[in-house]
């Protein structure tokens, strides 16, 4: 069962605006197929962009 | 419109002036906010201005620089910032409905470098709402005219800045960029925008979009001007969680326009595909220039930028969805229909979908390290169309209409997804309205980029040509 972007939306506590909701439907469907199925790109193996730091912000790596 | 040309100078002519006490703060200042309230019928560029205030500054810098207390280039030069930075207890709205009467309780590190260094805050620009768009037809406040046509859009979402700094009613201003929105408006309106390396400058106190991808960053009328500016706002900052501790560095005194031997990278496959063909003509003449002048082209490929425009999508949606989520669920039509929308985009994609995005921006930091590593500096066009008419959705390229928004930021996000700084200046003219060039350069690169550009800017793209939004009847 698929279910529709009003549906997804007001599962999130969102309602969607009734006026542009055929905008965003297509604007979704654009953003799918600029996606494709990432063939043509390694990413298995990248890490992501985001970095866990112990210890605060700005923490440089310290020896005793 | 003033006969005074005080206000078509930059802060590097002013400065001396100011130094040598030939001119006031207080005359400069008088004459900027003379320009901003006349200015105001026909661009629409401040969202406040401080007239009290901004007087009050610049008597108390003409006291300091009478005293022999001058503190360099920007003392005494009146300036406006975007309406999403903060100055303490002035309203700062980020041209929103629901933020209208929100006063900060703290200036942002920029604005506090500002004052250090002896800035007239003469005011808050406007924006697109939430700086989450890029024409800057705003809803609650009013479009802003590009004031080289006043029925243009002059980009967004600093399209305030942009068209302040255009016509002199700010001498240089401040603006942010997650897609471009430095440097579209500078592209638009005819001035030098810099988008610096992600983490050089704080973003400390100016209002997110977009966490991972925003940036904060000079818009001057000169590419002198933007590396005099870098130089005041950049700098390591503990209160900013990505603020990168970089060797500082003195970026004016770098730029000397020498392009002997520089390796400038071409990417065709992406950032000349689909570009309007006067614009395509104009920045690869300018690029000719530079080769007349010692430097070198080579072609580079960056494999992965086929994925760039969905990254910067789904990253730019879903963080700014996440930033507005409560005030999306609570009170929905206090959102413009356009941002609303943007906004219930990004509660769409799932958790596994951001994280590949955050996969294909590893993979795209790298693949341009590796052009990096063969090439100096990359350029392109900064939009692939002219500015679009306000309120039209769609542009004209080359005969086919195509989506506005999309074309805008295609070729800007790419170095907001990777943090790269990229500089915005103009290039040349098609019809009426000024074109941008863009040049990239590697992670913390910006005397190399800067220097360049100043290169391009010595050939007088705009050929002394100024805009006049006041012969000009209004729409």
């Amino acid at each position: 069962m698929s279910l529709s972007i009003q549906e997804i939306l007001k599962s999130k506590g969102i309602t969607a605006n009734p006026q542009t909701l055929p905008f965003l439907e297509a604007r979704w469907e654009e953003v799918q197929a600029l996606r494709g199925d990432l063939t043509n790109i390694p990413i298995d193996d990248a890490d992501i962009g985001l970095r866990n730091i112990p210890g605060g912000d700005h923490v440089e790596q310290q020896t005793n | 419109m003033l006969n005074n040309k005080l206000i078509d100078l930059s802060a590097l002519e002013l400065a001396p002036l100011l130094e040598t006490k030939s001119i006031s703060p207080v005359e400069l200042t008088k004459e900027v906010l003379q320009q901003a309230e006349q200015g105001q019928s026909k661009i629409n560029a401040y969202m406040d201005i401080y007239q009290e205030d901004a007087l009050q500054a610049a008597e108390k810098a003409e006291q300091e620089i009478l005293n022999g207390q001058y503190r360099g280039l920007y003392h005494g030069i009146p300036m406006a910032i975007k309406d999403n930075i903060y100055v303490q207890d002035k309203i700062t709205t980020m041209s929103s409905k629901i933020h209208k009467d929100f006063r900060p309780t703290y200036d942002a590190t920029v604005v506090k470098k500002l004052q250090e260094a002896g800035v007239v805050l003469t005011g808050k620009l406007s924006m697109h709402e939430y700086a989450s768009g890029v024409t800057n037809d705003n809803p609650h406040y009013g479009a802003v005219r590009n004031p080289w046509d006043l029925d243009k859009i002059p980009g967004g979402s600093s399209g305030g800045s942009g068209a302040a700094v255009a016509i002199g009613s700010s001498v240089a201003s401040l603006g942010t960029d997650t897609a471009g929105s430095v440097r579209i408006p500078a592209s638009a309106c005819g001035i030098v925008g810099l988008k610096p390396t992600h983490g050089l400058v704080s973003k400390y106190g100016s209002f997110p979009l977009s966490w991972s991808l925003d940036h904060v960053g000079p818009m001057t009328k000169t590419v002198k001007d933007a590396a005099g500016l870098l130089d005041i706002i950049a700098g390591f900052d503990l209160l900013d969680p990505t603020s990168v501790n970089a060797p500082s560095t003195n970026y004016l005194s770098k730029v000397t326009g020498d392009v002997k031997d520089l390796v400038i990278g071409i990417n065709e496959d992406y950032f000349f595909n689909q570009i309007d063909d006067d614009i395509h003509q104009l920045v690869k003449a300018s690029i000719q220039h530079l080769v007349d002048q010692g430097a070198k082209v080579e072609t580079v490929k960056i494999p992965s930028l086929q994925y760039a425009e969905w990254a910067e999508l789904i990253s730019f949606a879903t963080e700014a969805s996440a930033i507005h989520h409560t005030n999306l669920k609570n009170r929905p039509d206090d959102f413009g229909d356009d941002i609303r929308l943007f906004f219930e985009l990004g509660a769409l994609p799932s958790a596994v979908e951001y994280l590949q995005a955050q996969q294909v921006r590893r993979q795209l930091k790298s693949d341009f390290q590796k052009a990096f590593e063969k090439v100096d500096i990359l350029i392109s066009p900064t939009l692939p169309i002219a500015p679009t008419t306000i309120g039209d959705h769609f542009a004209n390229l080359n005969g086919e209409q195509v989506d506005a928004v999309t074309n805008i930021i295609r070729l800007t996000g790419p170095a907001n997804l990777t943090g790269i700084p990229a500089l915005s200046l103009p290039c040349g003219f098609k019809g009426n309205l000024p074109i941008g060039l863009q040049i990239m350069g590697p992670a913390f690169g910006e005397a190399k980029i800067l220097n360049a550009g100043l290169a391009i800017e010595q050939t007088n793209p705009l050929q002394g040509r100024k805009p006049n939004p006041f012969a000009q009847a209004n729409s």
